[in-house]
């Protein structure tokens, strides 16, 4: 049975940059297929890092027209050969908020069919982005994307980052908005991300100040590829 | 307040919001839709107003009509966009009517490309609509100088009542940085004498009445007087440059907007080879820092200049005017959504040395 990952969250949340980091991650133990459902933004598309996917061995679902820099994106018809049985991983990057989520409410009759233990939906929070900054807006979000993609979320994910800026605070006030997020939801934390000297860091002070371990989870640390920076602009274009 | 991650387009829109606007009128197109996004969101938590308009055409003249009431509005698009208001931008001018408008500038002539461009300089700082006006025209380097510029470019527009472009690109509107927002839930508004904002019958202010139709031929010389004396004193105070590396140079490199980061990593480039060189950036693109331009060229230092675009050369024109001869400047670029590296701007100034 294929394990499915969905990503979701507000738009700049880090979705695609822990999608394509699990990805490249799960294929070293098997199939793995990466789903670009991102239907919101004609720049920064996972569909753009064929170049690290393809060596990777991960198998990439993109748009029709994704990398002709066109404004309107259709979704594959391809998208529904994630859903036949096998072995492996599925990922899912969605686009930013509950506009970006209406992608997958079609695909509703497909995701009901997959047994609760191998249907993984996170929720991605950076508490370093102003429309998500605190709880009442985290939570907002979080409920107007379980509406309209019809999915339960089952994990929430701390990716606090400031980009190039990052360091061991930021997860820190990730902690505290998960914390609060997995409070008033009963959602359990999945999991915090960061690239691993800003994890190491982070752990140093969750053992000293004795951080709730239940609001940490795993430890997914992570390589930018994604962002975008200005030295990524200069080499790639928008 | 600490650092936000935040994308040009919404940084520009909540530092328009701090800056005391309330009313925004658009309509979309890529790659700024993220400004009328994050506006139609925020507005409504500060007691402003969004309209999505069902034209470009509409947008621009309801910007005109909450301009002439008197409140502190902004209107955005990209170059398309931009083109389709100008008929509507000459009125706002003509009827003195302060707002701000940004462009993201994308690949051009016609629907282009949706990708990074400087191909409205002209369009911006040379007219666009027809008549006789002038338009102040900012051009920020990164979202952090789009933030800061914001309060200025409204209080610009107020102060003369004109309105004030902001001249940004694709690039300033879809990258991310971190950057310090200025939060301000207050923000001072300058008084409005000359607003429209509903007769007093009782007369004790004079009539308000924004118009741009003036049929008496003595009518319009006294309106264009009185906006070319603005314009003069607009030249005298409002000019805005930056110079990096300039003083007892060799080579001068000229730059607006994103291209002018990507020449400072040049400049740096050629300093590590020895080569002495440095950048002159107009923010104000009008009015043009002419005299600061020719300034730097005028060093005896001083060999040549590049100017460098991503367009088939435009500003380079005000630039050779600022320099009026007496150096040579040379141009690098290309139209459309090309931009040159920083090895590549370096290179051509080597080559300049060697030749």
């Amino acid at each position: 049975m294929k394990n499915y990952w969905v990503l979701l969250g507000a738009f700049g949340s880090g979705k695609s940059e822990l999608a394509l980091n699990m990805a490249i991650r799960a294929a070293k133990n098997g199939p793995c297929t990466l789903v670009d459902l991102d239907v919101i933004n004609p720049y920064f598309r996972t569909s753009e890092r064929g170049d690290v996917l393809e060596p990777a061995g991960v198998e990439l679902i993109m748009p029709p027209f994704a990398l002709d820099k066109i404004e309107i994106l259709s979704l594959s018809a391809r998208v529904y050969s994630a859903f036949t049985p096998g072995e492996g991983s599925v990922f899912f990057d969605i686009g930013g908020d509950h506009v970006g989520s209406v992608a997958l409410g079609q695909y509703k009759p497909h995701f009901s069919k997959i047994p609760k233990e191998n249907l993984h939906v996170l929720f991605i929070v950076n508490p370093m982005r102003p429309t998500a900054a605190d709880l009442e807006s985290a939570y907002a979000t979080l409920e107007k994307i379980k509406f309209v993609s019809r999915l339960d979320v089952t994990g929430i994910v701390n990716n606090g980052n400031l980009a190039g800026e990052t360091d061991y605070t930021h997860l820190i006030e990730g902690y505290e908005l998960v914390k609060a997020l997995s409070e008033r939801t009963g959602i359990p934390v999945w999991g915090t991300c960061g690239t691993q000297s800003v994890l190491d860091d982070f752990d140093v002070y969750a053992k000293e100040h004795g951080l709730d371990e239940r609001y940490i989870g795993v430890r997914q640390p992570i390589e930018v590829m994604m962002h975008r920076s200005w030295e990524k602009f200069l080499n790639e274009g928008l | 307040m600490a650092k936000k991650l935040m994308k040009g387009c919404e940084a520009i829109a909540e530092a328009a919001i701090q800056a005391g606007c309330r009313y925004f009128f658009g309509y979309p197109i890529t790659p700024q839709n993220d400004i009328p996004e994050y506006m139609s969101l925020r507005l409504p938590q500060v007691g402003g107003c969004f309209l999505q308009a069902e034209s470009e055409l509409a947008a621009i003249n309801m910007v005109y009509g909450a301009g002439g009431a008197g409140a502190r509005v902004m209107t955005s698009s990209s170059s398309p966009g931009i083109s389709l208001k100008q008929e509507g931008i000459s009125t706002i001018a003509g009827a003195e009517v302060p707002c701000v408008i940004v462009n993201m500038m994308r690949g051009g002539p016609g629907l282009g490309n949706i990708q990074a461009s400087q191909g409205d300089y002209f369009q911006a700082v040379k007219g666009g609509g027809h008549g006789d006006y002038r338009c102040v025209v900012y051009a920020p380097s990164s979202i952090q100088e789009t933030v800061d510029m914001m309060p200025k470019a409204f209080d610009t527009a107020d102060k003369y009542r004109i309105p004030v472009i902001i001249l940004a690109d694709g690039l300033i509107g879809q990258m991310m940085e971190p950057v310090e927002l200025h939060m301000n839930p207050n923000p001072t508004m300058p008084e409005k004498p000359w607003a429209a904002q509903g007769w007093d019958p009782k007369g004790t202010r004079p009539r308000a009445v924004i118009n741009s139709l003036y049929i008496e031929t003595e009518d319009l010389d006294t309106l264009m007087t009185r906006l070319n004396a603005r314009y003069e004193e607009i030249k005298k105070n409002e000019i805005m440059v930056e110079k990096y590396h300039t003083e007892g140079t060799e080579y001068i490199l000229c730059a607006y907007g994103t291209v002018a980061r990507v020449c400072k990593a040049a400049v740096r480039i050629l300093e590590e080879n020895g080569i002495k060189a440095g950048l002159v950036r107009p923010i104000t693109l009008w009015p043009f820092p002419t005299q600061d331009v020719h300034d730097v060229f005028a060093q005896e230092s001083v060999k040549a200049g590049l100017t460098v675009e991503i367009s088939n050369g435009q500003m380079v024109e005000d630039i050779r005017l600022a320099v009026n001869g007496i150096k040579p400047v040379e141009f690098m670029g290309k139209g459309g959504s090309i931009i040159p590296s920083a090895e590549d701007i370096a290179e051509r100034i080597m080559q300049m040395r060697r030749a």
